[in-house]
């Protein structure tokens, strides 16, 4: 039961890290993204490789969950963590996007008012 | 009517075509002196080229950012070209221009920063839903007892301001629902304002960018933004050196 449990952890987990290598790779994914994910992939494939390891050990003995369910625990707070990260990202974002909207708008306008008082050099050539 | 320095009546418009017109004329009528900036938020009407068929300066933001993005860039224009005192009036047509003198006087007779026109100090005919009173009682508690100040109608958006404020607000402006934050924002700053009575009359145009199941949310989004802004660091002002 636990071998079958540790194959389909370890397959997935391996996916994971692929993907987030091949997304870096073909630069879809940014580094700074990346490393939190090829993080989640690395634990999650830890815990496959050897279900006896110190920390899940540990991790079931304190929690009282077993294997399976501790290894999807651990994921779905990394995922939270990953969420959380990226709900900051976009927020930055967000406010990065209005700062360059402002300004963007601000310096149309002046070149629209430079425009007026200094009309372009083509229009006053023959 | 005098007022020191240079005055710029900020106009924020979104998809308001229909009133953009009429209010840049009845500025203009009441307000001779002044600078008139029209911030187009976005809008997918006319509104720049009827604003700007009226020979007023448009500033055109890109894509819509809402009424907190576009206050914000007036104010970063008002900051630029150096004017003194900056006045915010709805492309709607609920602010009265014809109110304009009465916040200008008030806010260089007593030395304020900020004059909020109040729909409900002195005698006015305001007539408004249920839910919307219900709303604006509780800001107005609210915001009463973290300023320390009675303030009536902190959702009011037609404002004059001082050089100072239009410093703090070209730098510092709340997103979304600013009217009560800003309030906030200005007394974490140390600076001084006031109401003085206004008549708001109705829309000429469009609808309320507040409608009935938004206004829940818009009630606890901003219940919520002032909270959190008790315990942010108050923006740093710095002191600006002496123009000529």
């Amino acid at each position: 039961m636990l071998i079958k449990v540790q194959i389909v952890v370890g397959l997935l987990s391996i996916f994971l890290l692929w993907t987030t290598f091949e997304l870096v790779r073909k630069n879809r994914l940014r580094e700074e993204y990346a490393i939190l994910w090829l993080f989640t992939g690395i634990v999650v494939l830890v815990f496959s490789l050897w279900p006896e390891f110190l920390l899940s050990q540990f991790f079931a003995k304190i929690t009282g969950i077993f294997y399976l369910s501790a290894v999807v625990v651990i994921a779905f707070l990394f995922l939270l963590l990953i969420v959380l990260h990226f709900s900051v990202v976009i927020s930055k974002l967000t406010n990065q996007n209005k700062e360059l909207a402002q300004r963007y708008a601000l310096l149309e306008l002046k070149i629209n008012e430079l425009k007026r008082h200094f009309p372009p050099l083509e229009n006053t050539l023959p | 009517m005098e007022t020191q320095g240079r005055t710029l009546v900020i106009i924020p418009a979104y998809n308001e075509e229909g009133s953009v017109g009429k209010v840049v004329e009845e500025v203009r009528h009441n307000l001779p002196q002044a600078d008139i900036v029209i911030v187009n938020d976005g809008s997918r009407d006319l509104t720049s080229i009827k604003a700007r068929s009226y020979e007023a300066t448009v500033l055109d933001l890109p894509f819509n950012l809402g009424i907190g993005g576009a206050m914000q860039a007036g104010y970063k224009y008002t900051f630029e070209k150096g004017y003194d005192i900056a006045i915010q009036v709805d492309a709607d047509g609920q602010h009265d221009p014809k109110e304009i003198p009465k916040l200008l006087h008030a806010l260089t007779e007593e030395k304020v920063d900020m004059v909020i026109g109040s729909r409900f100090l002195g005698v006015s005919e305001f007539k408004s839903s249920l839910m919307r009173r219900i709303g604006i009682s509780i800001f107005s508690r609210v915001i009463s007892t973290i300023a320390k100040q009675k303030i009536t109608d902190p959702t009011s958006g037609f404002r004059a301001v001082n050089r100072k404020a239009i410093q703090l607000f070209a730098s510092n402006y709340p997103q979304d629902y600013p009217e009560p934050e800003a309030v906030v924002l200005l007394h974490q700053c140390g600076l001084k304002m006031r109401e003085t009575p206004v008549v708001m009359s109705k829309r000429y145009s469009g609808e309320s960018s507040i409608t009935k199941i938004r206004s829940v949310y818009y009630v606890i989004k901003v219940l919520l933004a002032i909270f959190v802004d008790c315990f942010k660091k108050p923006p740093f002002l710095e002191e600006e050196e002496e123009r000529c």
